[in-house]
């Protein structure tokens, strides 16, 4: 089971650490909103009550009525109750085991709802953000010890009933009993796969994964949105390509998670955080991605359009003539009967410009990914936990060991990039074997054959 | 004659029941080769060793259009190229069926090391077109032509059976199904670790669980899904090496214990028919069961640790707790009310979540259900060990209660 970022701790130790609190009552502060109705529905799957709580009791009720919908159970409601904050939020936090905040990604918004929460919880509550990114010693600062103790971040990625991956984040203060108990509750009880990280911008799989993905915005400004797509496809070991992955989870998120990283952190790869100037002018045209109908692709009728960053126009995908990439079949045939290495090595070797951009980015995942270990979290296991559970794309240490280590060195020495030592040594004396440490996983589901 | 030879089990790997292998655009092939590779390096154990090697498997040639599937074998690794190989078929106890006959060639003395493969990939084809390939495990003309889901009918009428003589309440089957999926969120390759359950949910009568057969709801139903799982078999001696070579005592090494294996007539009316006026509805399967007891030399089922059964409906489980004994023929209900069945009850049924909660690719199951068993008994079981587990009893099912197959491992 998991590495050092989670603790591989035994079943036995995970019932006693269940027995040792009592968690029947979960109340849900922004129960309106994606996160917020998403997470409430996980937590009734595992306790008796789940309280709504947003601005109006109406709002709490469509929270309601999506997390029924969210999950196609209406036994949802036999354990709901629905409020509104002026009215209800005392006695319901009063009341509650876990204070579960799911308000809008701003940091003085988050704040101030707080304040109302530390005059209302009992001294033995948790309490927990679902924030994808804030500081979670930033949001408790200044809060008496009680609340300090038994804060911390538990962050689901979006929507929570499917995806499993979720960070676990203690603040300075937070009382180790009081994280060990979220995770055993998490894990046994809603299903989660536990990462635990560090308290850093976007602390691990956004961190590293809307690098990835922001670069592809960047290179979509070369090449088009397209090619890039096709060139970090699902042979690069994921299911759901870049640009398709931003267009689903909003472009005012990406910006939001690109723009914390970019101010808040200083590393290696700091350009690659920026965000395309095209994105930001688009956005104030309403290109918000699927949400809003238009982002680098839309869909009219059958017809899939495709987005031209300078111009902000569309043209059909049929117009749009890619260059020949026939090693990406070559790939996907090699995949399609489970030699992953064979492919990978026809990847490697590919020829022409296409190729080569895209081995640039894989490097550049690579290389972030390992060098980003100690800051984010201890070890590469847990970036490798949430790379394949959160986001689902091929963890890092899978494509190492798929392709070796000195092929992985040889890759990003060829982009240009900062070697990580874990594989130059790796590379240099053959240990270890392999990065990737969860006997659990099936590396191969991460390759898709397309 | 001279005494039995040991079956020893080495370990294995199984596929994440969850994956959809159609939409990662993977042919049958694939799914063989991770489930071999995977076990060849969990095991350690280098290809060249394997001797002999068999397929369980029920309807590739519906469901993918392939046949002769063990020659898949050498398409894993050059070293199985002249490998001796073989594919069994038993609907769904084709993966029990194969480890009987691979068990019974090292009882026989020919080889010394097995690799099984149970598999089935099903995703391939809409829910009702697969639902009326399921039916030829029944007997298809008389029974599943012209049916839409016939298996869960037929195992609805099992629920009836059991009502008629005894009665039977739904709650006590929702109950059945909520464990199954509680398990299986702890269980990180099964199928429904994801889906939204609780008891409320599974009594619910509203669209989002309807009825597909009778009694049967979806929350009832085992789903259709792809997997694959290998698993090695080992002679004494092998075992005694390979304990070696991994630092281990040939002790740890699990051993089949047990064995039963039973077929009864294919109709389910027949069936019923055969049992009238005796205490178990399946007596075939009950048979199965004590066999499997009686050559491990366990007494009754109170020398069983847990048990991985053929869950594939709710009512598939519930016929099973009193066909183990666990309780009087008819008082299945006792152990659901009293908790028995939970992962740390007195006694566990299916910790990894069985078929409904794991999934159910067909031929892969009765595979699935052993390489469990030893994980259980070797405290791999990660979140969902049954602490100090030493012998963990299966039952396979094909049919309608037709073969029947149960293993004892232990340590």
């Amino acid at each position: 089971m998991p590495g050092s970022d989670g603790s591989a701790k035994s079943s036995a130790e995970i019932r006693r650490l269940l027995a040792s609190r009592k968690l029947d009552r979960v109340v849900v502060l922004g129960a309106n909103g994606t996160m917020g109705y998403g997470s409430a529905a996980l937590f009734t799957q595992a306790v008796p009550e789940v309280i709504f709580l947003a601005r109006t009791k109406a709002k709490a009720e469509e929270g309601l009525g999506e997390a029924i919908r969210q999950v196609r159970s209406p036994t949802v409601a036999s354990r709901a109750r629905v409020g509104d904050y002026d009215h209800d939020l005392g006695s319901a936090v009063a009341g509650a085991d876990l204070i579960f905040e799911a308000l809008t990604e701003d940091l003085p918004v988050k704040k101030a709802m707080f304040d109302r929460v530390e005059e209302a919880r009992r001294d033995d509550s948790i309490v927990a953000t679902v924030t994808s990114g804030l500081s979670i010693n930033e949001l408790c600062k200044n809060r008496g010890m009680s609340f300090r103790k038994n804060f911390l971040g538990l962050h689901f990625f979006n929507p929570p009933n499917v995806i499993v991956g979720t960070e676990l984040i203690a603040g300075r203060d937070t009382d180790p009993g009081v994280t060990d108990f979220v995770e055993a509750f998490a894990r046994a009880r809603l299903g989660r796969e536990i990462v635990r990280t560090h308290d850093t911008p976007a602390f691990a799989g956004n961190r590293v994964g809307f690098k990835v993905l922001n670069e592809a915005a960047q290179l979509a400004e070369q090449i088009g949105p397209l090619l890039v797509d096709r060139i970090v496809g699902p042979y690069t070991g994921r299911a759901l390509t870049p640009l398709a992955t931003i267009d689903l989870v909003g472009w005012d998120i990406h910006r939001a998670i690109v723009d914390n990283v970019y101010e808040n952190t200083q590393d290696e790869a700091h350009e690659t955080l920026k965000l395309p100037a095209y994105m930001d002018k688009l956005m104030e045209k309403g290109v918000l991605g699927n949400k809003t109908g238009r982002g680098f692709f839309w869909k009219e009728g059958k017809v899939r359009h495709v987005l031209e960053p300078v111009s902000g126009n569309y043209r059909p995908e049929s117009e749009i003539k890619l260059p020949s990439l026939s090693y990406v079949d070559d790939v996907a045939a090699l995949y399609s009967q489970a030699r992953y290495a064979e492919g990978i090595q026809v990847f490697l070797e590919a020829e022409g410009d296409e190729a080569a951009l895209a081995r640039k980015v894989i490097a550049g995942y690579l290389s972030y990914a390992f060098l980003r270990v100690g800051e984010v979290t201890d070890s590469i296991s847990g970036i490798d936990r949430i790379m394949g559970a959160g986001f689902n794309w091929a963890p890092p240490s899978v494509l190492v060991d798929t392709m070796g280590a000195a092929s992985a060195v040889r890759l990003i020495e060829e982009a240009g990039l900062a070697v990580p030592k874990a594989l130059e040594n790796a590379a240099r004396t053959g240990e270890p074997k392999r990065f990737f440490s969860d006997r659990q996983v099936n590396t191969g589901k991460f390759f898709v054959a397309s | 004659m001279t005494a039995q030879r040991e079956v020893y089990v080495l370990g294995g790997y199984m596929t994440d029941f969850a994956r959809n292998w159609t939409k990662e655009n993977k042919h049958f092939s694939a799914l063989m080769r991770e489930a071999v590779i995977g076990a060849l390096e969990r095991t350690g154990i280098a290809p060249e060793e394997v001797e002999s090697a068999h397929v369980g498997n029920f309807a590739a040639e519906l469901y993918c259009m392939q046949g002769h599937l063990g020659a898949f074998f050498t398409e894993v690794h050059p070293a199985f190229s002249g490998l001796p190989t073989s594919r069994h078929e038993a609907a769904c106890a084709s993966g029990s069926i194969a480890l009987l006959a691979a068990g019974a060639e090292i009882e026989a003395g020919r080889y010394d090391l097995q690799a099984v493969v149970g598999i089935e990939q099903m995703k391939t084809v809409s829910a009702a077109q697969g639902g009326s390939y399921l039916g030829t495990a029944a007997w298809y003309d008389q029974e599943a032509k012209g049916v839409e889901f016939p298996f869960p009918k037929l195992f609805g009428r099992l629920g009836d059976e059991y009502d008629k003589r005894y009665g039977l309440k739904d709650e006590h089957l929702a109950e059945i199904s909520k464990i199954n999926y509680a398990n299986a969120k702890k269980n990180p390759n099964a199928q429904t670790r994801t889906w939204y359950m609780n008891k409320e949910h599974a009594l619910c009568r509203t669209d989002d669980n309807p009825a597909v057969g009778g009694r049967i709801r979806i929350a009832d139903c085992s789903q259709v899904t792809d997997g694959a799982v290998c698993v090695f078999l080992a002679s004494r001696e092998y075992a005694e090496k390979y304990a070696r070579g991994t630092g281990r005592k040939l002790e740890q090494i699990p051993r089949i214990k047990g064995w039963g294996h039973n077929t009864a007539r294919l109709r389910f009316d027949d069936k019923v028919a055969e049992s009238r006026g005796e205490r178990y509805v399946l007596p075939h399967v009950r048979s199965t069961i004590t066999a499997a007891m009686k050559r491990a030399g366990i007494a009754d089922v109170s020398g069983v640790d847990a048990i991985e059964t053929h869950d594939c409906f709710t009512t598939s489980e519930y016929m099973a707790i009193d066909h183990f004994g666990i309780t009087a023929p008819g008082e299945s209900w006792k152990a659901v009310e009293a908790g028995w069945l939970e992962i740390d009850g007195k006694h566990p049924i299916n910790p990894s979540g069985g078929l409904i909660g794991a999934g159910h690719p067909v031929g892969a199951t009765g595979v699935r259900q052993l390489l469990d068993a030893v994980w259980q008994v070797t405290g791999e079981a990660g979140d969902y060990q049954v602490e100090g587990a030493k012998n963990v009893q299966t039952l396979n099912i094909g049919g309608s209660g037709t073969t029947s197959v149960s293993f004892i491992v232990g340590v």
